[in-house]
């Protein structure tokens, strides 16, 4: 068995509705209207022990809801969940100390104490043994620069290092899984690199199993070889993120420069079937075509032979290009639900 | 047995950790503190003051005399001190709610309801403290009675009993906001300014009243009860024998209130 | 120029509106407090005719008065006003061509016309159902204790505002506010009237602003100030409205330095 199982998860929220003014609130206090909203529609998914899984769709796609049932906060609507043999909403606490988990936006730390102490008693919380506590507070201390602003109230810090003590909050116990949901919301380039890197390495060195949602595609480059996509609370495609390019990036542009104008490459090009050609200026040639139907060496062939090429490059599909698209629906995903890694 | 009785000690001993830490935040606002504490102490001083006016002109009030009055009137204050300086948090579980901070709270392995209890520390508790337990000193020594060692131990337990019943009547009334989701949630006001009624003995009242203030939200069992114990009020002793019930009655239903709320909670979209 | 003050006004009572539930729950505990005195002073009263020369029927209405007293200027605006000055927000407010004090006044008026709205119906409710009370014994004493409760939340205004701006020296409003609340109680004659406390204490609470509040329009009501005495309880009290007005302008001026000077 995976470590997590998911079958079937759903989440329905009931929101009340209120006719505005004083009308509507009476009626809403004598007869009160719900609308039903699905945030997590029947999805499946297996994660196993060490994957770094990338959780990713648009916003209100379902992302931190899963998150939340996931780490038992949330009691699901129908379906099932083990992480590691447990259900968490049934044994919470019991899941609680295997699992370390960071929302991004709000955070895990006591408002008014000294991160050192938070962390302190996040220890006799845990039940950690001295020994312990001290090896993995002096790696997290290290590996997140925690010492300037160690001595500090959450209250007082800046967001960059309220997110580093979140993090290091997160990975004090060693848990088996951590949930990060948008870890890097807010953050600086270099603060980013620095908790990718971090991550990166836990999960190298320690095994940890890391589910990441984020909005930032160089997380997902940086960390993960998985990628699962939601939308509208149901997974849309879920495999390798290798393979998802391989498959659905099949768009490439080639560039060209030339040495002299030459009116009729542009005409030529255009005659080679499922290829789009734009001049940019006399000596500057775009041409956009499918990988699936011609390869770029047959496209610089051809030009080759009517023209004088000084350069070219290729540009290849990012992957935030490829995801844009499926957020947008013109890319199809549906055929490869449920891939698995 | 053993494995509970560990959860205990160890729920205690973050208890106790987790307000040490607390009590050194609030020490660093130093003119708060004596501001809050200063002032709890004021307006009970003050309403100590209005039983006074009001007693130097009648002996008895329905054959309660001014420091019996002044027993219950300070059990209320005492157990209200104890609340708000241990038990303050009660006070922010909506804002723990409504905010999606339960989150956090839900994600540690250590109780819900011990982490709640120990979110806040209300200083002024030690105002309400120090005032009324003065009160309740000078109160038993004005008035005549013998002293046993089994009554003092049942005036202790009186004692915590009432602890208990105030501060799950304050946590199972904040509770509310499970349902109640809009931020001005006044139930807990309402709820706690019905203690208003139990400053008094309970015969004063009209029925519907003193139904309200000893049985559906039971206050009278904090002060007026174990009063009746402590002055062996005719008729009213064997009524302090449920005190300890009242107490553990109203504890397991904040309990239980705590728990058909976690259940339902829904933490909040961002 | 007095255009803006106004619109504030409204604004206020516009979201006291929406916030009416919370209101008038709020209000509740005005509601038991007064419930319970009333039970109080029955027992009280059930073995004697009269106290520090007050009937049961005077007592009934001057618990009423000081019922209605408490629910204007309630929690809310107090609480408005000093969170003003804790989270800072006051810092915005000076950048606007604005007077505090007159802002704050004309907000709380807003507030007070629903909450004296609110309350008019309750007593009118109390009158009728409890047809016990008595009401002022003449159209022209009814006028005077209308006009007198009007000034008294003048005062009530004076005193809250410039305790809030205590909290430039805290960072709770709460202690202030109970201090506040505790003092006002027991001087303005809202726990107990000023008859029944020892003369030294009577005396001291009528050299002060607080009896203002409750004790003088209570006084007008109970027809106890009758002809003559009813201009002087009106005119004390407007002598006490200006001079905390200044005074409070007064405090303003050194605790405003703390966020000029020192930052907040
Ligand atoms: N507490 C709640 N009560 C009611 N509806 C909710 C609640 N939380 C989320 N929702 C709804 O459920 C849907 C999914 O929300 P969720 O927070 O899971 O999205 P998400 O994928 O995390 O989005 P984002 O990228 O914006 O964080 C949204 O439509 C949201 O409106
Ligand atoms: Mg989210």
């Amino acid at each position: 068995m995976s470590l997590i199982e998911v079958r079937a998860l759903t989440k329905t929220y009931r929101q009340a509705v209120r006719q505005p003014g004083l009308r509507g609130a009476f009626r809403h206090l004598v007869h009160q209207r719900y609308t039903e909203r699905v945030a997590v529609d029947h999805i499946d998914m297996s994660i196993e022990r060490g994957e770094t899984v990338a959780y990713v769709g648009p916003n209100g796609a379902g992302k931190s809801t899963t998150i939340k049932m996931l780490t038992g906060i949330l009691v699901p609507t129908s379906g099932e969940i083990t992480v590691d043999g447990i259900v968490p909403h049934k044994r919470r606490m019991e899941n609680a100390r295997r699992i370390g988990v960071v929302f991004g936006q709000r955070t895990q730390l006591w408002w008014d104490i000294p991160v050192i102490e938070t962390l302190s008693l996040l220890r006799d919380i845990h039940e950690m043994p001295a020994q312990e506590y001290r090896k993995n507070l002096d790696f997290l201390t290290e590996l997140l620069g925690l010492d300037e602003f160690m001595h500090l109230t959450a209250r007082r810090i800046s967001l960059g290092q309220r997110m580093r003590a979140d993090l290091a909050a997160a990975f004090l116990h060693s848990p088996a899984i951590v949930y990060l949901d948008e870890p890097t919301i807010g953050l600086d380039i270099a603060v980013k690199e620095r908790i990718r890197g971090f991550i990166k390495q836990v999960n190298r060195e320690l095994g940890t199993t890391v589910m990441l949602t984020t909005h930032d595609l160089g997380d997902i480059q940086d960390l993960c070889r998985r990628i699962v996509i939601i939308d509208h609370g149901r997974i849309i495609f879920d495999g390798a993120l290798a393979e998802m390019t391989d498959a659905f990036a099949r768009e490439r542009v080639l560039h060209f420069q030339l040495r002299t104008p030459c009116p009729t490459a542009e005409q030529e090009l255009q005659r080679i079937p499922n290829v789009t050609v734009s001049g940019l200026s006399d000596t500057e040639l775009s041409v956009r075509f499918d990988r699936a139907f011609i390869s770029a060496r047959d496209i610089t062939g051809a030009i080759m032979q009517i023209a004088d090429v000084s350069d070219f490059r290729i540009d290849e599909p990012s992957i935030d290009h490829v995801i844009k698209r499926v957020y947008d629906g013109t890319l199809n995903l549906a055929v490869r639900k449920g891939g698995g890694a | 047995m053993r494995l509970i009785l560990r959860a205990w000690r160890r729920n205690a001993y973050l208890y106790r950790r987790i307000m040490g830490q607390n009590l050194r935040a609030a020490l660093e606002y130093q003119s708060d503190f004596l501001l809050s504490v200063g002032s709890a102490m004021l307006t009970q001083v003050l309403g100590l003051v209005f039983l006074g006016v009001v007693f130097s002109r009648i002996p008895t009030i329905n054959g309660w005399g001014f420091w019996q009055i002044v027993f219950i009137y300070a059990s209320i204050f005492l157990t209200e001190g104890f609340a708000s300086l241990f038990f303050e948090g009660t006070w922010r579980i909506g804002y723990f709610v409504n905010h999606g901070e339960l989150d956090r709270i839900l994600l540690r392995p250590l109780s819900p309801a011990v982490q709640l209890l120990s979110s806040a520390i209300g200083m002024n508790g030690i105002g309400n403290l120090l005032v009324g337990g003065v009160m309740i000193g000078e109160s038993l020594t004005h008035v005549h009675m013998v002293w046993t060692p089994g009554k003092i131990l049942f005036s202790v337990i009186l004692l915590l009993s009432g602890i208990v019943i105030r501060t799950s009547i304050n946590f199972a009334s904040n509770c509310s906001a499970f349902w109640v989701k809009n931020a001005g949630n006044a139930v807990p006001f309402m709820v706690h300014s019905i203690s208003e009624f139990a400053k008094y003995p309970l015969t004063i009242y009209a029925p519907a009243l003193q139904a309200l203030v000893g049985i559906v939200v039971p206050y009278a069992f904090i002060g007026y009860v174990p009063a009746g114990y402590v002055f062996s009020t005719s008729g009213m002793a064997w009524i302090a024998v449920l005190c300890p019930l009242v107490a553990l009655y109203c504890a397991a239903v904040a309990g239980l209130i705590l728990r058909t709320g976690l259940r339902q909670y829904e933490s909040t979209g961002n | 120029m007095k255009a803006k003050y106004l619109s504030l006004a409204s604004r206020s009572m516009q979201n006291s509106l929406a916030y009416r539930v919370s209101f008038i729950v709020n209000m509740s505990a005005s509601v038991f407090y007064i419930l319970a005195m009333f039970f109080l002073w029955r027992a009280i009263y059930a073995h004697r005719t009269s106290l520090a020369g007050y009937s049961w029927n005077d007592m009934k209405a001057y618990l009423l008065v000081s019922f209605l007293s408490s629910t204007m200027l309630s929690w809310y605006s107090e609480s408005r006003m000093s969170s003003r000055i804790l989270d800072g927000s006051v810092a915005m407010e000076l950048l606007k061509p604005i007077d505090f004090q007159a802002a704050r006044l004309a907000e709380t008026a807003g507030t007070t016309v629903f909450e004296g709205g609110v309350s008019a119906v309750l007593v009118t409710i109390v009158l009728i159902v409890y047809a016990g009370v008595m009401t002022p014994h003449s159209p022209a004493a009814w006028i005077a204790f209308i006009l007198s409760f009007a000034v008294s939340v003048l005062i009530k205004f004076g005193v809250v505002y410039i305790s809030s701006l205590f909290c430039f020296w805290t960072s709770s409003g709460f202690g202030v506010a109970w201090a506040r609340a505790a003092i006002t109680n027991l001087l303005s004659g809202a726990l107990i009237p000023l008859a029944f406390f020892p003369p030294w204490l009577r005396a001291t609470a009528y050299f002060l602003p607080f009896q203002g509040i409750v004790n003088a329009p209570a006084s007008i009501y109970l027809g106890q100030a009758t002809g003559a005495a009813v201009w002087g309880t009106l005119l004390v009290q407007v002598f006490w409205c200006v001079v905390l007005w200044f005074l409070g302008r007064f405090v303003w001026r050194f605790a405003v330095r703390k966020v000029t000077i020192f930052g907040g």
